[in-house]
């Protein structure tokens, strides 16, 4: 009697685990699917001031564009770009993922955050020039096999422009960097 | 033992000596090909990493490796990365953009009231035959050239990629180009300068069978440009039975419209925030 109640305690203690196990691999999946930290600063913009929406929504909407250009070039997909990409800038991701599914290679970004500084608002307001400074751990793969790792500070010169809803990266163009 | 440690920093030494390195230049211009310095010896795999590419290709290690103009257009942060038996060693560099040489011009609005004070901004983007933004300050040359007049002009110098210009536009209604150059772009937009409000607005009444035909004189703007045809005019009468507004749209340059009138009326006109002359009338 007793080694029957013994052996439905260990089965549940280990059900437990497993349950637990699961949990805490999902919660580790889950980690990359988080925003990254953008933080906007426009105290230098100029010559239109920005509005309390536009503040809100650029660094929601270029945190989404790193989410989603860090996943396209992770899982080599270009659909992903659609969202928050638009021009040129689009078109060279689409190259990139391209010329990676050609080669075999993918790359993974760990967002570190951002450090955004908007620096021109055309009048009309079509059009925001920024400055980032993004913290980022990057990784190049071959197959299974890493052959590029390296923790990096890159500045990057940003043009958005107005969608029907939302801010659309349209240039996103790294201008200086270091190891960190 | 002592012969065991030189033995060990010997190897150490030797097979440092043997690690595969890169060397690619710090910075380059878009465009152009460069040649990277390699180290180490055998087989080696070369890669490319872009803002717009990921190439893979087989190299021998110690040699100088080439990498084409067609690769190195896109200016940006790259990595050269070069993988031999013994593992793999990277390096980052820097593609800068090429001259100016294009430019992406936003025009607001393509169509303005005359005499509208900062009414168009003109804003233009510098970018090399890449599409590479181009930062180091440039001048970039704007005009306005209105339809049968002389072209003004003006130099302004880019910052960050970018230099606009507020204008004020003409008197005159009609077409004007505006236009921004740099190297061998020039782009020109166009856009339509409408007249203004209207200015003076008037109505005269006249007797048309049972009813009193209201109409305004040519609705024109204070510069003299005739009102669209389209703008709305609105006619309020008031009278005993209240008050009725109809709005008419401008035909061939005047607004009317033929009111029953009975009794004494009076009425006024408007178009926007502009309001005319008022009349008086009686009906039969």
């Amino acid at each position: 009697m007793m080694t029957t109640a013994l052996r439905y305690c260990l089965l549940a203690v280990g059900f437990g685990v497993l349950v637990c196990a699961a949990a805490v691999l999902h919660l580790g999946a889950s980690a990359s699917d988080e925003l990254p930290r953008v933080e906007l600063s426009a105290d230098n913009i100029g010559p239109r001031q920005i509005e309390d929406l536009t503040s809100k929504s650029i660094p929601r909407d270029y945190a989404l564009a790193w989410q989603t250009m860090a996943q396209a070039l992770e899982e080599n997909r270009t659909d992903v770009l659609d969202g928050y990409f638009t021009g040129f800038e689009k078109d060279e991701l689409t190259q990139r993922v391209k010329s990676q599914l050609k080669s075999g290679l993918h790359a993974k970004y760990l967002d570190r955050g951002h450090k955004l500084h908007a620096i021109f608002y055309a009048p009309a307001g079509d059009a925001m020039e920024l400055r980032d400074h993004a913290q980022l751990d990057m990784q190049v793969s071959d197959g299974g096999k890493v052959i590029y790792e390296e923790p990096v500070t890159v500045d990057y010169i940003v043009i958005m422009t107005p969608g029907a809803d939302r801010w659309l990266v349209r240039q996103l163009q790294a201008v200086q960097g270091e190891k960190r | 033992m002592r012969r065991l440690i030189t033995g060990a920093i010997v190897l150490l030494v030797a097979s440092v000596a043997q690690a595969a390195e890169i060397h690619p230049p710090a910075q380059t211009t878009a465009g152009n090909p460069i040649s990277i310095p390699s180290s180490g010896s055998g087989d080696a795999t070369f890669y490319l990493i872009g803002p717009a590419g990921a190439s893979k290709r087989q190299v021998q290690a110690g040699s100088d490796i080439a990498v084409d103009s067609d690769q190195l257009e896109h200016a940006g942060r790259y990595v050269a990365i070069l993988c031999a038996s013994d593992g793999c060693a990277s390096s980052s560099f820097f593609v800068n953009a090429a001259a100016p040489n294009r430019l992406s011009l936003l025009v607001h609005p393509s169509r303005v009231p005359v005499g509208s004070g900062n009414g168009i901004s003109t804003v233009a983007f510098v970018f090399d035959n890449f599409h590479n933004l181009v930062l180091q300050p440039e001048a970039v040359k704007f005009s306005v050239q209105p339809k049968g007049g002389n072209e003004v002009s003006a130099e302004r110098e880019g910052k960050d990629g970018v230099a606009w210009v507020r204008l004020t536009s003409a008197k005159k209604e009609g077409p004007t180009k505006l236009g921004a150059a740099i190297g061998h772009a020039n782009e020109i937009r166009v856009v339509q300068q409408v007249a203004a409000d209207a200015c003076n607005l008037r109505i005269k009444a006249s007797r048309a069978k049972n009813n009193y035909l209201i109409e305004t004189d040519p609705v024109r703007d204070c510069s003299g440009n005739p009102v669209p045809d389209g703008t709305v005019v609105s006619f309020t009468m008031t009278d005993s039975a209240g008050k009725t507004t109809v709005d008419v749209p401008i035909k061939r340059g005047v607004a009317k419209i033929e009111m029953p009138i009975k009794g004494r009326a009076r009425v006024t006109v408007a178009s926007g925030v502009v309001t005319g002359n008022e009349l008086e009338v009686s009906g039969g």
